[in-house]
C-alpha cells in the first residue's frame, strides 16, 4: 500500500468523524498557536533589543576609561599623562584593527539661540565620533576634518537641543542658524534625528502626536545622544579649555572621554590588544586605564532573550505533548471501534505494516491539520497580544517559526500514533474478524 | 503438484492449562479446478481448517503447502502476501466495509497489491459488472440487499484473480432463493476453472460440490462424492 492511499483513507476517516477529529486536534491547535506566538514574541523582543544595541553603538563600541591606580604603582602615577590626544594619535597610528577613534573634551556652557537659552554640556569631538556613536542626520552634515583642522565654529546639535532652542523650526530650517555658546557664535551645520527605542516610538504613535509622553520620567538610553551639542575638538580646546589650564597644550590636555570603534568583530580581542599596547607606550607603562566594552552588557541582554524563549517554548512544548496524548487517546478509541475493519483488511491481504502505516498516517494527518488550524489561531492570538500590550515590542511571526511549530506538531502526531498503530498492526486476523 | 497439500497438519490452542486440539494431524490434497465442500458440526474444526487453508493462520505442526508456497511455519507477512495474491474469501456475514461503496469494497485487495489507482478502479468496475452489480457501483452496503452484498463480497474475492476461493457458510445469512443464486455463481466460477472450497454445516449445500470432506473432532472422518 502506498502512502497516498494511506493518506486518502486517513483523511476520509477524519472527515467521517469531524467533531471527534476536531476534539482530538484541539490540544495540537492550542500547542501550535502558543508555540508560534511565543516564538513571535521573542523574535519581536530580540529585534527590538538588537536595534537598540545597534543604536547605542553596537558591540564595536569601545571606550577607554580611567582606572584607579594600584597601591604598588602609586609612586609612578605622575609619570603617566593620563588620557590625551596623543593616545588617540597613537591608536590611529599603531592599532590598524581600530577603524575609528575620537577623543572628547567636555565643557558646561551657556547656550542661546536668541529666542531661548539654557546651560548645557558641550562636547568637542573628532569626525569619527559620528561613526562610532552611529549617528544619523535629520538635516545638514556631520563635522568634518576641515572643521577640526581649522578650528571652525561649527556645531551639530541633537534633536532635543534643536527643539529646545528653536521649538517652531524643522531640522532643515535649524541648519544655518547661529547658536551662541558662552556668547561665541557657532553655525549649526547639522541636526541629528530623534533617537528612541522601538517601544517608545510605538507608544508615541498610539498616544497620538498631541499628548505629552511620560518618557521623561523613564530611563532613556538615548538621552545623551538626543541632547548632543558637538563641536570640533580643536575649537573646543582653543575657545573654551585652553585658558583654564595655561600649562596644557592641545596634545597634553586630559581628555574627558576617548571612544573607539573596532573595525571587524572577528578580530575584537586582537584589536583590544593593539589598543592596550599603544596606550601602554603613551602612558609610560602605568596601568591607569581600562577598556570598557559592551560584551557583558549585551551578553546579559542575549541571555535574557534566551531565557524568555526557553521558558515560553517549554510551556508551548508541554501543551503540544499534551495535544499528542489527546491524539493517542482518540486513535486508541478509534482502533477498538475498527477492529473488524482491520480484520477485513488483513483478510484481503493487508500486512501488519500496511495497517501500521494507515494508522500512523491518520495520526499525523490529525496533527498536521491541527497544526494548520493552530497557525490560523496564532494570527488571532498575536492580534490579541498586541491589543493587550501595545507598548511592548510587537510580536514578529516568521516563516521559520511557523514551519518549526507545525513540524513539531507533526512529530507529536507521529510519536503518539506509534503505540495505537503497533496495537492495530498486531491484531490477529481471525480474532479481529470475529470481533463484534 | 496439488494446489493444497496438507501432511499431518495439527493446530492446538491453549485455553488456560487445557490444550484444545482443533485439528489433529490432517492429510488433505486439493487439485486445481476442484469444487470441495468441508462439512461438520460446529466445533468440529472445520473453521480452523479453513483458516489454515486460507492462510489466516499457520499450523502448530505438520507440512502445509498452498499454491506452491510452503507455509508450514510462515510469518504473518508471508501469509498476508499469499492471501492477497492466491486466495479470495467470502464470509457468512459478508464483511464489507460500510464506509466504502461497491467499487471501493471490490477494489480493497488491489490496494494492498500495490496497483496504480486508475488500474484498480478499472478492474474493480469490470468485476462489479461481472457479478451483476453494474448499476449499483456507487451504492454503500447498507443500501444493498443481502444477496447483493454477497455478490460484492464475491467480486472482492475475485478481483485479484486468485486460484482458490474460500467461502465460509456463504448462504447462511440469505434466504433460500438468494442462497441458491449465490451457490450457482460458485458453480459457474468452478466451471470456468476456479478452485472453490466451501465450508458449511449443511449437507444439502455441500451437495452442489463434487467432493465432500467431513470433519469431526479435528479429524477427517470421511470423504465422498455426491
Amino acid at each position: 500500500m502506498n502512502l497516498f492511499v494511506a493518506l486518502q483513507i486517513g483523511l476520509s476517516e477524519i472527515a467521517a468523524h469531524k467533531f471527534r477529529s476536531f476534539l482530538s486536534m484541539l490540544g495540537i491547535v492550542l500547542g501550535v498557536s502558543s508555540l508560534i506566538s511565543t516564538l513571535a514574541l521573542t523574535t519581536g523582543i530580540e529585534r527590538g533589543t538588537r536595534a537598540f544595541m545597534q543604536q547605542v553603538g553596537g558591540l564595536e563600541y569601545v571606550s577607554v576609561v580611567n582606572k584607579e591606580i594600584s597601591n604598588q604603582m602609586f609612586d609612578f602615577w605622575n609619570l603617566s599623562p593620563g588620557r590625551t590626544l596623543r593616545d588617540a594619535q597613537a591608536i590611529s597610528a599603531s592599532a590598524p584593527l581600530i577603524s575609528h577613534v575620537s577623543p572628547e573634551l567636555a565643557f558646561g556652557a551657556a547656550i542661546s539661540s536668541g529666542i531661548k537659552s539654557d546651560r548645557r554640556q558641550i562636547r568637542g569631538v573628532f569626525p569619527d565620533h559620528f561613526v562610532i556613536a552611529r549617528h544619523e542626520l535629520a538635516a545638514g552634515r556631520f563635522l568634518t576634518e576641515l572643521d577640526v583642522e581649522r578650528g571652525l565654529r561649527s556645531v551639530v546639535v541633537g534633536d532635543a537641543i534643536s527643539r529646545l532652542l528653536w521649538p517652531d523650526l524643522k531640522p532643515v530650517a535649524v541648519v544655518g542658524k547661529t547658536l551662541l555658546i558662552n556668547d561665541r557664535p557657532f553655525e549649526v551645520v547639522g541636526v541629528l534625528p530623534k533617537y528612541e527605542r522601538e517601544e517608545d516610538k510605538r507608544r508615541r504613535t498610539i498616544a497620538g502626536p498631541g499628548k505629552p509622553s511620560r518618557m521623561g520620567q523613564k530611563w532613556d538610553p538615548f538621552r545623551q545622544k538626543n541632547e548632543s551639542i558637538l563641536i570640533p575638538y580643536s575649537t573646543m580646546f582653543f575657545d573654551f579649555r585652553a585658558g583654564a589650564f595655561p600649562m596644557d597644550s592641545m596634545e597634553s590636555i586630559r581628555l574627558d572621554a576617548l571612544i573607539l570603534r573596532v573595525g571587524e568583530l572577528a578580530h575584537f580581542r586582537a584589536a583590544l590588544d593593539q589598543v592596550r599596547a599603544a596606550l601602554s607606550a603613551t602612558h609610560r607603562g602605568v596601568d591607569d586605564f581600562d577598556l570598557e566594552t559592551r560584551e557583558e552588557w549585551f551578553d546579559r541582554m542575549e541571555a535574557s532573550i534566551r531565557a524568555t524563549r526557553l521558558s515560553g517554548g517549554l510551556i508551548a512544548t508541554i501543551s503540544l505533548v499534551v495535544g499528542g496524548i489527546g491524539i493517542m487517546n482518540i486513535m486508541l478509541a478509534s482502533i477498538s471501534e475498527r477492529v473488524r475493519e482491520i480484520g477485513i483488511r488483513l483478510a484481503v491481504g493487508a500486512r501488519g505494516r500496511d495497517i501500521f502505516i494507515q494508522i500512523i498516517i491518520e495520526s499525523i494527518s490529525i496533527a498536521f491539520i491541527g497544526g494548520l488550524l493552530g497557525v490560523v489561531a496564532a494570527f488571532g492570538l498575536i492580534e490579541i497580544l498586541k491589543l493587550i500590550a501595545p507598548n511592548e515590542n510587537a510580536p514578529i511571526m516568521t516563516l521559520g517559526g511557523i514551519v518549526f511549530s507545525v513540524g513539531f506538531a507533526v512529530l507529536a502526531g507521529f510519536f503518539s500514533g506509534i503505540y495505537p498503530a503497533l496495537r492495530a498492526s498486531r491484531l490477529n486476523p481471525i480474532a479481529a474478524l470475529r470481533y463484534e | 503438484m496439488p494446489l493444497v497439500h496438507l501432511e499431518g497438519v495439527s493446530k492446538f490452542y491453549r485455553v488456560g492449562d487445557q490444550e484444545i486440539r482443533a485439528l489433529d494431524s490432517v492429510d488433505l490434497q486439493i487439485e486445481e479446478g476442484e469444487f470441495v465442500s468441508i462439512v461438520g458440526p460446529s466445533g468440529s474444526g472445520k473453521s480452523t481448517l479453513m483458516h489454515l487453508l486460507g492462510c489466516l493462520d499457520a499450523p502448530t505442526s505438520g507440512r502445509m503447502q498452498i499454491c506452491g508456497n510452503d507455509l508450514s511455519s510462515a510469518s504473518q507477512n508471508r501469509l498476508a502476501d499469499v492471501r492477497n495474491r492466491e486466495i479470495g474469501f467470502v464470509f457468512q456475514s459478508f464483511n464489507l466495509l460500510a464506509k466504502l461503496d461497491v467499487v471501493q469494497n471490490i477494489e480493497l485487495p488491489l490496494v494492498y497489491s500495490g496497483l496504480p489507482s486508475a488500474e484498480r478502479r478499472r478492474r474493480a468496475e469490470q468485476v462489479a459488472r461481472d457479478v451483476g452489480l453494474g448499476d449499483r457501483m456507487a451504492n454503500r452496503p447498507i443500501q444493498l440487499s443481502g444477496g447483493q452484498c454477497q455478490r460484492v463480497a464475491i467480486g472482492r474475492a475475485l478481483v485479484n484473480n486468485p486460484r482458490i476461493i474460500f467461502a465460509d457458510e456463504p448462504t447462511g445469512n440469505l434466504d433460500s432463493v438468494t442462497g441458491k443464486m449465490i451457490l450457482d455463481m460458485f458453480r459457474d466460477l468452478n466451471a470456468s476453472g476456479k478452485t472453490i472450497v466451501l465450508v458449511t454445516h449443511d449437507s444439502d449445500i455441500a451437495a452442489v460440490s463434487r467432493r465432500v470432506i467431513e470433519i469431526h473432532d479435528g479429524k477427517i472422518r470421511r470423504e465422498y462424492r455426491p
